[in-house]
């Protein structure tokens, strides 16, 4: 047994050698990379780490992440993006630790603007020929550098309601702000869409670059909608548990609320398109062209973004994706009418959306939202 | 006067002149640099990164622009909503920390005066236990109890002492203040607890010996004894919930937005200085607060016996 006593230096000195210690191992780069990659990576150390990877709650399925990682050596980590410029900011500051970040829209030729991602040749991913070509050939995506997403999904946002509480059937935005549904009403926390649509609502000539009148409008139209809110969540899946356990009665959701919220909690809910028009979006995968694994990118895709994955996240999630043979697996499957309800098979219905983009005015517009739903 | 080495003995006097000295300070005070490392790496360059952000602007392209204006702190100061919203907060976290320590206070007190050590490990330990699980599960449980399907609600309907389901208990500014006593309760405790396991109890009673009501012998005796617990707990539990996101989220629905759900709508939108701004003006906020009772922040008093 130790007798001596450790007085306060002895303690302190040892305190400042376990740290040093501590500080010097986590600086020196680790030869062995990623834990039960090393077969499977034998590129140099920098690539061998995780893939990082910014997106949406319904871009990835968890057991391809699991299979990524078993097969492929690729270790993914996923975090959840809350907003493309959200996305564009991250990209801006964080350099090398994202390898691809999933944005919509115009949104993704702004990103190439700020030279933020690397365009591809589409074609030469041997996935791609499983997509749809309409989604191979977007014209905002094109550049003559190469593509600039890997095509995931695409979906208007509907209003969704609970028949069994909102009566008449909503037409349009309006609904939202019926004193009837006051905290019935949930939204995802997106401060520049809301304001967008509220910008719709209030019959605005061009949502994405509003005159102050307009805003003023649209100030007015969220005065109105702020009591009727309950509640703001993080991602979509929070607006269907909300649905499923009857907390709200009308919320915003992309296509396939209706099969997502039965499996959620077995309740009927509907879904309209507003009258005075939507936003929407198609969105993608984009490399980060900082990013310290980004050669990671391509072969991740190969794998996750297969047929097979895409259906079951299809059943999963419910909105439609660009990925035609998943479409035929799911015919296969006995699913076609599930699909077709989604339009699934309409990939060029993408085209006619109001899609999701940046604003002249991002500031203006989240000063906005925040002067109506601050205290 | 002989110096000591660092195992206690006398060492003769060095006769090299100033250089020996400034060796002895330099011997005496580089135990301390881990945590001057710490302090700056994880302290003041992150502030000083935040506060530099706040003086820049963000352009249409979302990227950093560094003009140099103080215009983001205008816009605080001009949009009464932000400071609405932040003297909410304080208000928030003024009735919680209040609420807080008022629970805490009378817990600790039974904790050191009417169980035995065993049993006073045992409590702590339960106080502890909590802190197992993560922030965001405990704050999250809250709305199986207090939402509409709630065991809150269930149990009131069982009771028949309603029909329907209220919607009074989630989604309210009362359920903010609710959930953050108890997430930050063990704080509390803990910092009182240390405070009053070293309160001589005898002076109780000779205070009411001498003819104190039991009241005032708490009120002069007791609770001035123990104040650097008590004021520690209050900065342990006012400070963060200043900065209180995700509970507010969780619990408060759109009646319970604090400062920092607007400052992370700032951040969802990419505009980075604006929020810099607001948080940095809270940071500021904070250290005032603390330089005004550096005082009462006599650590060794709270954590350690003297």
């Amino acid at each position: 047994m130790i007798n001596r006593q450790l007085s306060r230096r002895d303690f302190l000195k040892g305190s400042a050698g376990v740290g040093a210690t501590a500080f010097l191992a986590a600086c020196t780069p680790s030869a062995a990379g990623p834990s039960g990659s090393a077969a499977a990576a034998p590129s140099a150390t920098v690539e061998a780490g995780p893939l990082n990877f910014l997106t949406w709650n319904d871009h990835w399925n968890k057991d391809a992440l699991t299979q990524a990682q078993q097969l492929l050596g690729i270790t993914v980590n996923v975090t959840e993006l809350s907003d493309d410029p959200d996305g564009i900011a991250k990209m801006q500051s964080v350099g090398g630790q994202l390898d691809i970040v999933s944005l919509d829209g115009s949104w993704v030729p702004k990103a190439n603007d700020l030279s933020l991602i690397e365009p591809f040749d589409i074609n030469s991913l041997a996935v791609a020929s499983q997509l749809y070509s309409i989604s191979r050939t977007f014209d905002i995506w094109t550049t003559p550098q190469g593509y600039l997403a890997y095509p995931w999904g695409w979906s208007p946002i509907v209003i969704a309601y609970n028949p069994k509480f909102v009566s008449p059937a909503p037409e349009g935005w309006e609904a939202l702000i019926d004193p009837k549904y006051a905290k019935r009403v949930v939204l995802e926390d997106e401060p520049f869409d809301i304001t967008l649509w509220s910008g719709l609502a209030t019959g605005a000539k061009d949502v994405f670059d509003m005159t102050d009148a307009e805003l003023a409008q649209c100030k007015d139209w969220l005065t109105k909608l702020k009591p009727n809110i309950l509640k703001f969540v993080a991602q979509n899946d929070g607006v269907i548990s909300a649905l499923a356990k009857e907390e709200c009665w009308l919320g915003n959701q992309n296509l396939g609320v209706e099969e997502r919220v039965k499996k959620a909690g077995g309740i009927e809910v509907k879904a309209i398109v507003a009258k005075e028009g939507t936003t929407g979006f198609y969105d993608g995968e984009m490399t980060v062209k900082a990013g310290d694994n980004k050669a990671r990118v391509r072969p991740y895709l190969e794998f996750a973004a297969q047929a097979e994955w895409v259906a079951q996240n299809f059943i999963d999630n419910g909105r439609p994706l660009f990925n035609e043979k998943a479409y035929s697996l799911l015919v296969n499957a006995g699913k076609k009418d599930l699909a077709d309800r989604y339009f699934y098979n309409q990939p060029e219905l993408a085209l006619k959306m109001r899609v999701k983009g940046p604003s002249t005015r991002d500031a203006d517009y989240l000063n906005l939202f925040n002067s109506v739903f601050g205290a | 006067m002989a110096k000591q080495s660092s195992d206690g003995a006398a060492v003769a006097p060095s006769d090299t002149g100033a250089a020996p000295g400034a060796r002895s300070l330099w011997a005496s005070r580089w135990p301390a640099l881990p945590a001057v490392l710490g302090l700056v790496l994880l302290f003041l360059v992150p502030m000083g990164i935040v506060g530099l952000y706040s003086l820049w602007r963000i352009n249409n392209n979302l990227q950093l622009v560094t003009d140099w204006s103080l215009k983001n702190y205008a816009l605080f100061f001009n949009n009464a909503v932000y400071l609405r919203t932040f003297g909410k907060t304080l208000l928030v976290a003024t009735l919680a920390t209040g609420v807080t320590v008022g629970v805490a206070l009378p817990f600790a007190y039974f904790i050191v005066r009417y169980l035995t050590g065993a049993w006073q490990r045992v409590v702590l330990l339960g106080v502890i236990i909590p802190f197992w699980s993560s922030y965001l599960l405990r704050a999250y449980s809250w709305q199986s109890i207090l939402g509409e399907k709630g065991v809150v609600n269930q149990a009131l309907q069982a009771i028949g002492l309603i029909s329907d389901p209220i919607t009074f208990f989630n989604y309210t500014n009362s359920a903010v203040v609710l959930v953050l006593v108890y997430v930050y309760l063990p704080f509390a405790v803990l910092a009182i607890y240390a405070s009053l396991e070293k309160f001589d109890f005898g002076l109780l009673t000779a205070a009411q010996d001498l003819g104190a009501s039991p009241l005032r012998a708490v009120r002069h005796v007791l609770l001035p004894s123990i104040r650097p617990g008590i004021i520690t707990a209050c900065i342990f539990v006012f400070i963060p919930i200043l900065g209180e996101y995700l509970t507010p989220t969780l619990v408060g629905g759109v009646e319970g937005t604090l400062i920092a759900n607007l400052i992370i709508n700032f951040q969802r939108g990419g505009q980075l200085p604006l929020a810099a701004a607001a948080s940095f003006l809270i940071a500021i906020f904070v250290t005032v607060l603390l330089v005004v009772f550096r005082r009462y922040l006599r650590v060794q008093a709270v954590v350690g016996r003297v």
